[in-house]
């Protein structure tokens, strides 16, 4: 009783005009078919199953309990009322009458209450599926920003408290560490902050149509600073190619790839960016010619932070880490598809399509 | 020995403070720093520095309001921090007269490169001097001749249009500095266009198929995405 109450505030009393109109329909219709039946001289026993599978598909298509237990109290009347002798009169004083509406009233009610439940149930574990990614996501990032905050810490103290033991060489290679640790948190942190802007609601982000070229030059402008040197080609259509799309977060999905490229890549002596028109969209893809991914991580690399699971990487941060995951859901957003496979010459590719019509 | 160039840095957090002023007094400038935006404001107008570093995010007030009282009489260079990674805030930054915008975190080759560009600007008061001075401003193998309306590539007339002309020429001018789409839009098709850039972009593309070799990896042209176009600085 004490869940009923509390459920009654959302699940009891909220009434609707097209709750209503469905409720309406369902028992019009079973009246209908009852009454057909009776003109056809078949006796009334068949209408208590057709009310009760009327109140099943209500209770199924609404939303409340309110409108389940309503059309079980209009049934048990309706029956008795109508298809029941003696004919639209009402009397439940007939023997074996009154046990077989008692049944059908329970059976209605509990029917009702069963399918408002399991809707409930449906909604629980969505939400608990959601809270999951989050904590994933949670995880991942804290993983992510740990290891090298205790290498900082560690490194920054070994300096301040021993810096007369320290030859001054070691001293540089310890500030040396600290400075490629931090510049890691420093993407971790815009990794994370790119997502928010992301609609949380809609799952959506505001596209406006830019070139590509642009993209790719400020991407790999980007990229060049943190890897001089890099081995980075680039190859896109002739004709200036406008998509849709936010800029910040596509430059950052491009980086996070070719980032990707050189530090997992193995050995890597040519990176192709490439950005090619196929049909109504852009297709733009980063490939390696590197050790390529490992057969057991490649069906899960997009979704997950894979090195959770895989123990013996567990400390290794520089593993895929939150940018993989963050490049899956800024392409949703905008619509696209991102997929990784291996090269048949060696190597890995990232590969997403983004629709060039706007919308 | 020369006269130290003097350095004003507004920044409320004191371990960055700290260290920039580390990075500066290393490189022979002098500094003087503000955590307020009231402290910065009397400090610019009492101790007359030749370069303004300064943090968007003050305790008292906005740096951009900082910014706007500045300009109401001042060209002083001014370099604008923000950690910021919005481009909107940049792109009103620099409509509100800031020489440029530095993203935090930055490194120290960054920050010494800005204020080295900005001092430089100073000198020749916004405009570049080679276009001044010759008519022409180039930049590796690019030439602009401002007397002939030309724009040529390794001696080679590229043959641009008279609106990519302007663009070109524009940037060239301001060769270094990041000048915003509205900027450009409003000096090349008057102040009353609508606020769409696509026809900028579209001509910018048309530009650089005409100038750089690779479009995709420009050597003069550069994009900043979301706030406007840099020229690479002239030699």
């Amino acid at each position: 009783m004490k869940q009923q109450r509390v459920r009654g505030k959302d699940g009891l009393i909220r009434i609707s005009w097209k709750d209503s109109l469905i409720t309406i329909g369902f028992l019009a219709a079973a009246t209908v078919a009852c009454l057909l039946m009776h003109g056809e001289g078949k006796t009334g026993s068949h209408a208590p199953l057709v009310f009760v599978l009327a109140i099943l598909l209500i209770s199924r298509f609404t939303n409340s309990y309110f409108y389940g237990m309503f059309s079980s109290v209009v049934a048990v009347i309706e029956v008795n009322y109508i298809f029941t002798y003696p004919y639209f009169n009402l009397n439940f004083t007939l023997s074996g009458y009154p046990l077989t509406f008692l049944v059908m009233f329970s059976v209605s009610i509990v029917v009702s209450m069963l399918t408002t439940q399991i809707k409930q149930q449906e909604k629980i574990r969505t939400e608990i599926e959601k809270e999951q990614m989050r904590a994933n996501l949670l995880r991942a990032v804290s993983h992510d920003i740990r290891t090298p905050l205790t290498s900082i810490v560690g490194a920054v103290s070994a300096v301040a408290e021993n810096h007369d033991k320290l030859s001054e060489e070691k001293t540089l290679s310890l500030l040396g560490d600290v400075k490629e640790e931090a510049q890691w948190l420093v993407r971790v942190v815009e990794n994370l902050l790119l997502v928010t802007r992301i609609d949380a609601d809609s799952a959506k982000v505001s596209k406006e149509p830019e070139p590509v070229e642009e993209i790719l030059a400020e991407a790999v402008a980007k990229f060049k600073k943190r890897f001089p040197g890099a081995p980075i080609k680039t190859e896109m259509p002739e004709d200036v190619l406008f998509v849709p799309m936010d800029a910040m977060l596509i430059e950052q999905v491009l980086c996070n790839l070719l980032e990707n490229a050189i530090l997992h890549g193995g050995v890597v002596s040519e990176i192709h960016l490439n950005v090619r028109k196929d049909g109504e969209s852009a297709v733009f893809s980063v490939a390696d010619d590197g050790v390529g991914i490992a057969a057991e991580i490649l069906p899960r690399i997009l979704s997950e932070s894979i090195y959770r699971e895989n123990s013996e990487n567990i400390d290794g941060k520089r593993n895929m880490g939150i940018g993989l995951t963050v490049c899956q859901s800024i392409i949703k957003a905008h619509g696209g598809i991102i997929k990784a496979y291996n090269r048949k010459e060696g190597g890995a590719v990232f590969e997403f399509s983004l629709p060039i019509k706007e919308g | 020995m020369p006269m130290k160039n003097k350095v004003l840095v507004v920044e409320d957090e004191k371990s960055i403070s700290n260290f920039i002023v580390a990075i500066l007094n290393a490189n022979n400038y002098d500094v003087v720093t503000a955590r307020t935006g009231q402290e910065a404001y009397s400090l610019i107008t009492s101790c007359c520095p030749d370069v303004v570093i300064l943090d968007l995010g003050l305790p008292d007030m906005d740096g951009m309001d900082v910014l706007k009282a500045v300009r109401k009489w001042s060209i002083l260079p001014i370099i604008v921090v923000s950690a910021r990674t919005n481009e909107r805030d940049k792109v009103e930054a620099l409509d509100l007269g800031a020489d440029d915008y530095i993203t935090k975190p930055f490194g120290t080759a960054e920050l010494l490169a800005r204020i080295r560009m900005a001092l430089r600007h100073t000198r020749t008061s916004g405009a570049n001097r080679d276009v001044a001075q010759n008519g022409r401003f180039s930049a590796g193998e690019l030439t602009i001749d401002y007397e002939k309306y030309r724009v040529f590539v390794a001696g080679k007339d590229v043959g641009l249009t008279q609106n990519e002309f302007k663009i070109v020429s524009l940037l060239g001018k301001y060769a270094g500095k990041v000048l915003t789409y509205d900027f450009i839009i409003r000096e090349i098709w008057g102040p009353n266009t609508n606020g769409d850039n696509q026809i900028l972009r579209v001509n910018m593309a048309n530009i650089r198929r005409k100038i750089e070799e690779k479009p995709a990896e420009p050597k003069y042209i550069f994009t900043e995405v979301g706030v406007g176009y840099r020229m690479i600085e002239g030699e």
